[in-house]
C-alpha cells in the first residue's frame, strides 16, 4: 500500500497525518510542541510507527508549520510547503466546494479565500494574540474553566456580555470588570468567544468578501462556543462546516502536496529518525550589529542545516571551520561553550 | 563640516562619489542592522513612519562617528513625509545633539530655499560646470546601481547560480565606489554587462512574474523589508521593482521630468485624481502598468499606518478586481516578524502558479 506522510510543526502544536493514496486518513495525531519541536517530531512518528500499516511503504513526505524547515530534514520531506497552501488544500479535499477557510491555531490565524478550487486571497494574522488560541486559554486559566469546557459552558449562557476585545490586554481588564459586575461565567465565556470572532474578522477580513460554504478549521474549531460565536455573527445566514479531522488540516494538506507532487524516490529518513541524535543549539554571531541568532541543527558532529543569518555568511562549512579555528587557538574552548546556548 | 545623510538602498554609493569630489567632508552611517533599528525605535515618537525612525537612527550612528552636519531631503505632504526632516531636526535638538540639519524641501515650497539648500549641500559653492561634472558622474553612478539591482530581480529566478549572481553585483556596487571618471564608470558598466550576460541560465517555461509598488523608502530598502525581491526570486519569480529613487529625483526637480511616472499618474487617473502624499497615486499607476503589461501578480511594500499608501491600498482592491491581478499587501514596521513575511510570500507565489497552471489549461480548453 502506498502511504505519505504530512508533519505540521507550529510553535504550539505538531500534527502528523498518515494518508493513503485515495487521500483517506489512516492515522493522525495532535501534540504539543513545547519548545522542542524535535521532541515533538519524535513522538508524532512513533505514534505513526505504532499505526502503520503491515504493508505499507511510505512514498512521500510533505512538511508545514513555523518548523517546516526543520522538520523537513528531520523527517526528509519531499516538499516543504506553507501553511496556508496547506490548510487550503486540505480543506478543497474535504469541501470542494468551499469558498472561504477560517483557521484558528494555537499561535495565529488564517483567514483564505477560495474560488474554484483555487486561493484567490488569503491573509494571515501573526501578530495580534487577540485572534487566536491562545488567548482562549490564556483566558481559560484565568477564570479557572478547564479549556474543553470552555465551548460547552459558552453554550449555556443565557445571554452574552459584550466584552471589549481589541486586543489581549482590554479584553482582559474588561473581562475582570464584567465578572465584578456580577455576570456569570457562562456569558463571560460566551463575551470572550464573540470577542475571539470579531476580532478575527476586524484583523481578516476587511475588505474581503465571506462567501459560504466557510470551513472552519484548526485546534479551536473544537471549541463549539466559537463556532456558535461565528454563526451568530453570520446570524446563522452562512453555512459553516467544521471537518472531524479539522485539528490536522494542515498536515494533512501537507500528506496531499506529497502526493501531488509525486517524488520518484522520497527522502523520507524512515522510522530509525526516532533514535537518531538530532540537536539544535544555537549562538549570537557577533560580526557585526546584526547580532543575528544562528540556529543549527546536529547529528553528532554533523551539521544538518542552519537558519537566522542575516548576511548568508554562515553555512555548514563556515561554522564548521569557525569552530575548528577556535579549538585550535589558545582562546579556551569555555568561551565557545558559553555563547552556545542550548536550544 | 562632517556631513551624514540617510541610507536608500545604494544612495551612499553615489554620494560617496559626488561630496569628496566636491571638498565636502562626510560620513557615511554604518550599514543598517538591528541596532540601527532600535535606535530610531527608541527614540523616534511612537507612532511615527518606520521611515523616519531608521533615517532618524542612521542620523544618530553618522553622529556617533563625528558628523556635525545632516543631509536630509524633506518630501511633500499632506503626508507626513513632508514633516520628516522637521521632526528629525526637533528630535536630535531634543537629544542635545548640536547639529546643523540642512533641509531639501521639496522645490513647490519655494525654488529659492530649495537651490540654497542644495548649494549648503554642494558645500556652499555655486553650480560651476566642476560641480555640474561631478555631479552628472555621482548621477550616473546612482543610475548604474539601480539598474544592477534591476538586473539581479529579473535574473535570480531564471541563473543556474545564485550566488555567482549575487557576487556580481555585489563586486560591481563595490567598484563603484572606486569611480572618479567617466572611463572607470563605462569599464566597469561594460565588463558587469559582460559577465551578467554569460551567467548560465535555466530553461524556465513558465516564468512568474511579479510587480513591486510602493513607498520609496519600504518597496527599495532590502534591509528594511526582509529583502522581499530575493525571497521572491528564490521562489522562482522574475521581479520588477516600480519604486525608483532616479525616477523620484527626475519628478522632484524642477527642471526634469519622469516620464515613468507621469504615464503611471495617467494611467491612476481613472481611480485617483487628487494628490494623496507620497507615493499613492504611483502606487496605483504602476500595478496597472503592471496587469497592462502582462504580470501575475503584484506585491504592495509600505509602512504600517502609511496614509497615502492605506488611500492606495483600498484603491488596489478595486484595480485588482477590474484587472483579475493577484495582489498582495505588505505593511512593515518594527514589529514586522519574518516567519510570517516569508510564508504569506510563498503562499502568494503558490497562489500564483495555481492561477497560471489553470489559466493555460483554461486556454488549451477553448
Ligand atoms: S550573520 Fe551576518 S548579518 Fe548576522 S550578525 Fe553575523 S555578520 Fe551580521
Amino acid at each position: 500500500m502506498d502511504l505519505y506522510l504530512g508533519v505540521d510543526v507550529g510553535s504550539v502544536t505538531t500534527k502528523f497525518v498518515l494518508m493513503d493514496e485515495g487521500k483517506n486518513i489512516l492515522a493522525s495525531c495532535y501534540l504539543r510542541t513545547s519548545g522542542d519541536p524535535i521532541e515533538a517530531l519524535k513522538e508524532g512518528l512513533r505514534y505513526i510507527e505504532k499505526h502503520f500499516p503491515h504493508d505499507g511503504e511510505i512514498k512521500g513526505v510533505g512538511s508545514t508549520g513555523s518548523a517546516r524547515h526543520l522538520a523537513g530534514i528531520v523527517v526528509g520531506a519531499d516538499i516543504v510547503k506553507n501553511e496556508i497552501t496547506a490548510h487550503a488544500i486540505a480543506a478543497i479535499t474535504r469541501v470542494p466546494e468551499v469558498r472561504t477557510v477560517f483557521e484558528i491555531g494555537g499561535q495565529d490565524s488564517k483567514l483564505i479565500i477560495i474560488r474554484d478550487g483555487v486561493v484567490e486571497d488569503f491573509a494571515m494574522n501573526t501578530v495580534c494574540a487577540a485572534g487566536t488560541g491562545s488567548f482562549l486559554e490564556h483566558q481559560a486559566v484565568r477564570l479557572n474553566v478547564p479549556i474543553e469546557e470552555f465551548g460547552k459552558l459558552a453554550l449555556r449562557a443565557e445571554q452574552a456580555v459584550r466584552i471589549a476585545g481589541r486586543c489581549t490586554v482590554f479584553a482582559e481588564s474588561d473581562m475582570i470588570h464584567k465578572q465584578q459586575l456580577g455576570f456569570g461565567k457562562p456569558e463571560i465565556v460566551k463575551g470572550l468567544c464573540e470577542a475571539l470572532v470579531r476580532n478575527f474578522i476586524n484583523n481578516l477580513a476587511t475588505g474581503k468578501t465571506i462567501e459560504d460554504p466557510i470551513v472552519f478549521q484548526g485546534g479551536v474549531a473544537a471549541n463549539e462556543g466559537i463556532v456558535q460565536a461565528f454563526r451568530d455573527f453570520f446570524q446563522g445566514k452562512k453555512k459553516i462546516i467544521v471537518p472531524p479531522e479539522h485539528g490536522v488540516m494542515g498536515a494533512w494538506g501537507a500528506a496531499i502536496l506529497a502526493l501531488e507532487y509525486a517524488p520518484e524516490k522520497t527522502s523520507f529518513s524512515g522510522f530509525e529518525v526516532i533514535s537518531r541524535q538530532f540537536e539544535s543549539r544555537s549562538f549570537n554571531c557577533e560580526d557585526c550589529p546584526n547580532a543575528c541568532e544562528i540556529v543549527i541543527l546536529k547529528e553528532e558532529e554533523d551539521i544538518k542545516a542552519l537558519w537566522g543569518s542575516r548576511c548568508g555568511k554562515w553555512t555548514p562549512a563556515t561554522v564548521r571551520k569557525r569552530w575548528e579555528e577556535k579549538e585550535s587557538s589558545e582562546e579556551p574552548l569555555q568561551r565557545e561553550e558559553e555563547s552556545l546556548v542550548e536550544g | 563640516m562632517k556631513a551624514t545623510f540617510p541610507h536608500l538602498l545604494h544612495l551612499d554609493i553615489a554620494l560617496g562619489v559626488l561630496y569628496p569630489a566636491l571638498g565636502v567632508e562626510i560620513i557615511t552611517p554604518p550599514p543598517i542592522t538591528q541596532k540601527t533599528i532600535e535606535i530610531g525605535v527608541k527614540l523616534a515618537p511612537q507612532n511615527a513612519c518606520f521611515p523616519l525612525k531608521v533615517t532618524l537612527a542612521n542620523f544618530i550612528e553618522g553622529i556617533e562617528l563625528g558628523a556635525d552636519t545632516i543631509f536630509m531631503a524633506g518630501g511633500v505632504g499632506p503626508c507626513r513625509f513632508g514633516y520628516y526632516g522637521q521632526i528629525q531636526r526637533i528630535i536630535l535638538e531634543d537629544l542635545g545633539y548640536n547639529v546643523n540639519f540642512v533641509l531639501l524641501d521639496h522645490p513647490r515650497y519655494g525654488i529659492r530655499p530649495f537651490i540654497r539648500a542644495l548649494q549648503a549641500m554642494a558645500g556652499g559653492r555655486v553650480l560651476s560646470s566642476r560641480v555640474i561634472k561631478v555631479a552628472s558622474l555621482a548621477w550616473k553612478i546612482l543610475r548604474f546601481s539601480e539598474e544592477l539591482e534591476t538586473e539581479r530581480r529579473a535574473l535570480r529566478a531564471q541563473v543556474k547560480n545564485r550566488q555567482q549572481l549575487d557576487e556580481i553585483v555585489e563586486g560591481a556596487l563595490e567598484q563603484l565606489r572606486q569611480v572618479n571618471n567617466g572611463e572607470s564608470l563605462q569599464a566597469i558598466q561594460e565588463a558587469t554587462r559582460k559577465k551578467l550576460n554569460s551567467l548560465e541560465r535555466k530553461e524556465i517555461e513558465d516564468l512568474i512574474k511579479v510587480g513591486i509598488v510602493g513607498e520609496i523608502y519600504i518597496a527599495q530598502e532590502t534591509k528594511i523589508n526582509f529583502n522581499v525581491e530575493k525571497i521572491l526570486g528564490d521562489l522562482g519569480a522574475y521581479v520588477h521593482n516600480s519604486v525608483s529613487t532616479v525616477e523620484y529625483v527626475l519628478h522632484t526637480l524642477p527642471f526634469t521630468h519622469s516620464q515613468e511616472k507621469l504615464e503611471a499618474w495617467k494611467l491612476a487617473k481613472p481611480y485617483l485624481k487628487r494628490f494623496v502624499g507620497g507615493e499613492g497615486i504611483d502606487t496605483v499607476g504602476s500595478t496597472i502598468r503592471y496587469a497592462q503589461q502582462g504580470f501575475d501578480g503584484v506585491i504592495h511594500l509600505y509602512p504600517f499606518t502609511c496614509m497615502p499608501e492605506v488611500v492606495a491600498k483600498s484603491i488596489l482592491t478595486t484595480v485588482s478586481k477590474d484587472y483579475d491581478l493577484p495582489i498582495l499587501h505588505l505593511a512593515i514596521d518594527e514589529h514586522s516578524g519574518e516567519a510570517g513575511l516569508v510564508t504569506r510570500v510563498e503562499a502568494f507565489v503558490d497562489v500564483l502558479e495555481r492561477r497560471k497552471k489553470l489559466n493555460k489549461r483554461k486556454l488549451e480548453v477553448s
